[in-house]
């Protein structure tokens, strides 16, 4: 993997590309190593995802950039201003929800956006009516935090962010406690807030939603970024999976597996209750497709259905997991 | 697999943003609090129902139940119980309740401002606004102090309230009901008025060195003195060949009231510092000793509170501070260890308290008040004001360090 990097040296002179910019960044907790020579590079303007299993690293990593605890080695910059020697600069801009959005239960939603507010610049306070209507939660501003669901919590946070007019959002797990209707909103919202030219760091294990929101990715495992890069080019590199429903799919499996389709390097051929699962390499023509057809349909076997399946980020994702997993 | 700002998917152009344009600067990273954030911290304490509930009963609500309970006993059975208010009640109720709830209270509040954040999770929201660790743990000081002083000043004016407007019309000096405020003339005319009482009750002391013990003397000691009119030992006047064995030499009326006199210019100066009602002298200077003991209750809770990140342990330290070991150890005298026990903040708290207050229950302050009290290990004022300063900067760097060093 290659990385453009700035050619700027100056980061305090020249605005920097890059809205989150770390080389070597690590954390420890005693032995275990939760963020591990982390080089991560997000561009400014886009939304960005960031993945990874359980345990993998990702909120230790935000939590790090935000400074809400220190690294242990690397540096890191958030936009362009250098962590933690201009915290208070660049996080003027930053805005970010980790973990669990909590707050005072025994105020409302305003109040503590009103406490958040006096810790920023001045215009702030008068954000916070127009935080909360952008959010949906204005209706309910007045009532405790208490009384609030968990995705109702969500939105304070984002609005939390919203009231510092951010450059940067870094929002991990937002849709966590938020129903179909409240995922689509939250959805909408940041690509909305990409729309207005801001940067949005998405934290996530929820693929689908990465994948719909997202331009880029990057994937953590085990504290280390293994593949960072736009959807669209990580995706062109994984398999191509065609399903097949068919009369007999035994026969039809060993009749692809005899051919020199069913016998390159990175094809394989799962035969399941329904038809067949084959699995192509990467930039396998339509000819092909149709290669597999009229073998089938000389061997005297009939084709219900052949379909391509789009690769995924989640099959690509479990690809590059497993893979590691593997290889460990 | 190259990254390049510009060709992120369908993106747009990268916005690259410097400061934005008008926004007021806002000294984020200084560590002086603004006075918005200040007044915020307040609103986050005031809104605390509870705790507000049960600072409000400690402070305010307890003096003002004892002293309606004692008005309300003295209305209906006036023999049986004095009246409410009164010095004796005042010095009672300054040292002896508001003393130390006061502490308590005030500990209890600066130990929920210290911890509260962490505990509610909102510490890392103000954290990420990158406003200086420093300056969110030095906004925590005026608001709690603008909540606990006014609270404890308002107990302590129901205190002064009652204890003056209640007070007793009659002062009892040595069993006799004597008026009070007067001057040494006044109390030796009232002494020629009431010499039976005043011979027979008031302190006597004759010496070689006594003036006029002769003449004390020759009165006192050929009197006999016996229950009086209002149950208090009087003079028996018995005259000649009446039952029993005569005097040799009764004194005459004259003799009997100079004295009086005599004995009453003896018994002045205790006499001066018995009052009625407290003074405005010595009410301003326990509030502002009561106040200054909030403060400090408030200051060393919020330090402890921040470095514990927990209210409940916090408040029962405090607690057993104020409760237990302040008294232990300003009474008992431990060799080796008498200047790590003069470290101790109530101790040099009890130091400072004003002249005529007791302090830690008993005692009797006397005109050094907790100086003065015998029954106190002494110290100095000058170590006691440093006792409390170090108390104060020490707790406050633990706290401010522990909140900038925390993980959020």
């Amino acid at each position: 993997m290659t990385t453009a990097l700035p050619t700027s040296t100056d980061k305090q002179a020249a605005p920097s590309p890059w809205a989150v910019e770390t080389h070597g960044l690590t954390k420890r907790f005693g032995e275990n190593v939760a963020v591990n020579g982390v080089e991560l590079l997000v561009p400014r303007g886009c939304a960005f995802g960031y993945l990874g299993p359980n345990g993998a690293g990702k909120t230790t990593l935000i939590r790090v950039l935000l400074g809400l605890t220190h690294a242990d080695a690397g540096t890191m910059s958030l936009l362009g201003h250098p962590v933690p020697r201009h915290r208070d600069k660049a996080l003027a801009r930053v805005g970010a929800i980790v973990d669990e959005p909590r707050f005072h239960g025994h105020l409302t939603g305003r109040q503590n956006l009103q406490i958040l507010a006096a810790a920023r610049e001045r215009e702030a306070r008068d954000r916070i009516g127009p935080s909360l209507e952008r959010v949906g939660i204005l209706h309910r501003a007045d009532d405790k935090v208490s009384k609030y669901s968990m995705g109702m919590r969500q939105r304070l946070g984002v609005a939390a962010c919203l009231i510092g007019n951010p450059q940067l959002l870094i929002l991990d797990e937002p849709m966590n406690g938020l129903d179909p209707a409240g995922m689509q909103d939250m959805r909408e919202m940041i690509l909305s807030l990409v729309a207005e030219g801001r940067t949005v760091v998405l934290s996530s294990h929820l693929l689908d939603e990465v994948e719909r929101t997202c331009d880029a990715v990057a994937i953590v495992d085990r504290g280390s970024v293994v593949r960072q890069g736009p959807i669209s080019e990580l995706l062109a590199g994984t398999s191509l999976v065609l399903e097949v429903e068919c009369s007999d799919p035994d026969r039809a499996r060993a009749l692809i597996a005899a051919t020199a389709i069913g016998a390159a390097d990175g094809a394989s051929v799962t035969a399941n209750p329904t038809g067949l699962g084959v699995s192509l390499p990467a930039g396998t023509g339509q000819d092909v497709i149709a290669e597999i057809n009229r073998v089938l349909v000389e061997g005297r076997i009939s084709v219900y259905r052949l379909q391509v399946l789009q690769a995924s980020l989640e099959s690509w994702f479990l690809q590059v997991t497993s893979r590691l997993g593997e290889s460990q | 697999m190259t990254i390049r700002p510009s060709a992120v998917g369908s993106a747009p152009a990268p916005v690259l943003l410097g400061e934005p344009v008008g926004v007021t600067p806002d000294h984020r990273g200084s560590w002086i609090p603004s006075g918005a954030l200040i007044a915020t911290r307040f609103m986050e304490l005031r809104k605390r129902r509870g705790l507000m509930v049960t600072l409000t009963l400690v402070t305010v609500g307890i003096p003002t139940v004892f002293m309606v309970i004692r008005l309300l006993l003295h209305a209906f059975a006036p023999k049986s119980y004095g009246p409410a208010g009164g010095y004796d009640i005042y010095t009672a109720l300054i040292s002896g309740v508001l003393y130390v709830f006061g502490f308590i209270v005030a500990a209890t509040l600066g130990a929920t401002a210290g911890s509260a954040d962490l505990t509610e999770g909102m510490f890392r929201h103000l954290v990420v606004t990158g406003r200086s660790r420093l300056a969110l743990y030095m906004a925590r000081i005026p608001a709690g102090l603008a909540i606990i002083l006014p609270l404890v000043a308002v107990g302590f004016t129901v205190v002064c309230a009652v204890c003056v407007f209640a007070a007793p019309t009659q002062l009892q000096f040595n069993g006799v009901n004597v008026p009070a405020n007067l001057s040494s003339a006044g109390l030796e005319a009232w002494a020629a008025d009431h010499a039976d009482e005043v011979i027979c009750n008031f302190g006597i002391r004759i010496g070689p060195s006594t003036p006029n013990g002769s003449t004390i003397g020759a009165v006192v000691n050929n009197v006999l003195c016996g229950n009086g009119p209002g149950g208090g030992p009087a003079i028996v006047k018995q005259p000649p060949g009446s039952q029993g064995q005569p005097l040799p030499s009764q004194p005459s009326q004259v003799q009997i009231t100079e004295a009086a006199r005599l004995i009453a210019t003896m018994n002045y100066a205790d006499y001066a510092r018995q009052f009625l009602y407290p003074s405005n002298s010595l009410m301003i200077k326990s509030g502002l000793w009561l106040e200054l003991e909030a403060v400090i209750g408030f200051i060393v809770g919020l330090g402890l509170g921040s470095l514990i990140g927990q209210r409940t342990v916090a408040v029962v330290l405090m607690i057993v501070l104020e409760v237990v070991l302040t008294p232990i150890l300003s009474r008992v005298r431990i060799a080796h260890l008498s200047n790590l026990q003069r470290a101790v903040v109530g101790l040099a708290t009890a130091h400072l308290a004003p002249g005529g207050l007791p302090v830690f229950g008993g005692g009797g302050g006397g005109p050094g008040g907790g100086g003065g009290n015998p029954a106190l290990l002494p110290e100095s004022t000058t170590v006691a004001v440093c006792v409390i300063v170090a108390w104060l900067v020490c707790w406050s760097v633990l706290g401010a360090w522990r909140m900038m060093t925390r993980d959020a």
